[in-house]
């Protein structure tokens, strides 16, 4: 049997110790890297070449959902595996979207985690049963949250980028190193921000970016 | 209180499977660790308490049955030689005081490294208080008396910076604010600062999401 290698990324040292744990128990699966903060995440990915990564969506730096969206774009063969807390359709479109393979709540058993990663390694979709439930069918599909259109459609991947950086408080010139830009293109883009979601306010755009789901309110 | 040669008995109580599964993996890796029972359950929790008589009960704050604050309080009451210790994402400072005056002894943010899991449990099985160096800071601010008892940090702010702060979250421009509660710019900064100060907080980012974990403003538009 091949060797199942696997990033880990999540945001919780506690938390990803015990599934670094957990795998590490699986015979055919090795734990090959593993990372708090999105940007490193994808790094690791680049640099470890794994099969699977198994994806935490409140990372700090870069959120999970555009960590998987990089992934897939730069290095599709590795599949993401997102861990979630919410049995939510407008979460899991959202993650089918950024190019997920599968979907896995926080409260799945450990079996469950061995299915899922076996599953997302061969390249097949995998769902909680909890959250297939709650799927309307596809002829009637729409986001609920958010009725029409997830608002964060209307930005590109950089623009999300951008405002998580601001919603988490970091300043233009600060955001411009990480993300090896001019302090002036990313003032550029904060402006299409403000732009495109109609909020002027930095206290707006960070409601907004806690609204949506893209940071957490958490300290 | 564990002697030599005992093993501490621990029971787990939090509805993330996972990582219920991922704590019992490192506890068990501990030689003098024996996790006795789990449930993702506060209800279950209390009643695996009285059955097991463990000497931890590691307990999350947000759980189905019971909640985790209530089960605490039942466990203190009915099974006094069993200790609390709370694991939680939390650092919110009212989940830290209503978790210690509930009769935890302990507050381990899930953010803390194995080690630190360790040491705590070590230090709550002896009957030493223990908590994670995150929410230490409001519990002592609030021993050396930083403000109107019993309210929290939002507590240790006066009514004036409580209004200010508020209205920062809402984005008001700071002569906005000014104007609307009638005092100086020079005066509002004040405030502003103050209250960076008082809640270690230094950017406004980090004063909106504070506000929105305090309830003083939601995340609707």
């Amino acid at each position: 049997m091949t060797t199942i290698r696997v990033v880990i990324g999540e945001r919780l040292a506690l938390v990803r110790a015990g599934l670094r744990r957990l795998l590490g128990d699986i015979p055919d699966v090795e734990v090959v890297g593993e990372a708090a903060d999105g940007r490193d995440v994808v790094r690791l990915v680049m640099e470890r070449t794994p099969a699977v990564v198994l994806m935490d969506v409140p990372l700090p730096g870069l959120n999970g959902l555009e960590a998987t969206a990089v992934i897939v774009r730069d290095h599709p063969a590795t599949r993401v595996l997102i861990l979630s807390m919410h049995a939510n359709e407008a979460y899991y479109m959202r993650a089918l979207d950024q190019g997920a393979t599968g979907y896995l709540l926080k409260d799945a058993s450990l079996h469950e985690l061995e299915v899922a990663i076996r599953s997302v390694a061969r390249g097949e979709r995998y769902l909680s049963a909890a959250v297939a439930r709650t799927l309307t069918p596809p002829g009637m599909r729409r986001n609920p949250q958010w009725g029409t259109a997830d608002p964060l459609r209307a930005l590109t991947g950089r623009q999300r980028e951008i405002l998580q950086l601001i919603a988490e408080g970091h300043s233009t010139r600060a955001i411009a190193e990480r993300l090896g830009l001019s302090a002036k293109t990313v003032e550029t883009h904060r402006s299409r921000i403000v732009e495109r979601l109609g909020i002027r306010d930095v206290p707006g755009l960070v409601r907004f970016a806690i609204r949506v789901g893209l940071v957490s309110a958490d300290a | 209180m564990t002697g030599v040669g005992t093993p501490i008995r621990v029971v787990l109580a939090d509805d993330h499977t996972l990582f219920r599964a991922g704590l019992r993996a490192l506890l068990e890796s501990l030689p003098d660790v024996e996790v006795v029972g789990e449930t993702d359950d506060g209800q279950e929790a209390l009643q695996l308490a009285i059955a097991r008589q463990p000497h931890v009960v590691l307990l999350d704050i947000t759980m189905p049955g019971l909640n985790g604050l209530t089960a605490a309080a039942r466990i203190s009451r009915e099974v006094p030689g069993t200790r609390i210790m709370i694991l939680s994402m939390h650092a919110d400072e009212e989940y830290v005081r209503e978790a210690l005056q509930a009769g935890a002894l302990g507050y381990l943010l899930k953010e803390a490294r194995r080690d630190e899991l360790e040491f705590a449990l070590r230090a709550v099985a002896r009957g030493e208080p223990y908590l994670s160096p995150k929410v230490t800071r409001p519990v002592v601010d609030g021993f050396v008396g930083g403000g109107v008892a019993g309210a929290g940090s939002i507590g240790r702010l006066t009514a004036r910076q409580r209004e200010v702060l508020q209205l920062i979250a809402e984005g008001h421009p700071t002569k906005a604010i000014a104007a609307r509660l009638s005092l100086s710019v020079k005066t509002v900064e004040a405030h502003r600062a103050t209250i960076m100060k008082r809640l270690d907080i230094h950017d406004v980012p980090g004063l909106v999401r504070y506000a929105i974990r305090a309830g003083l403003v939601t995340v609707e538009r």
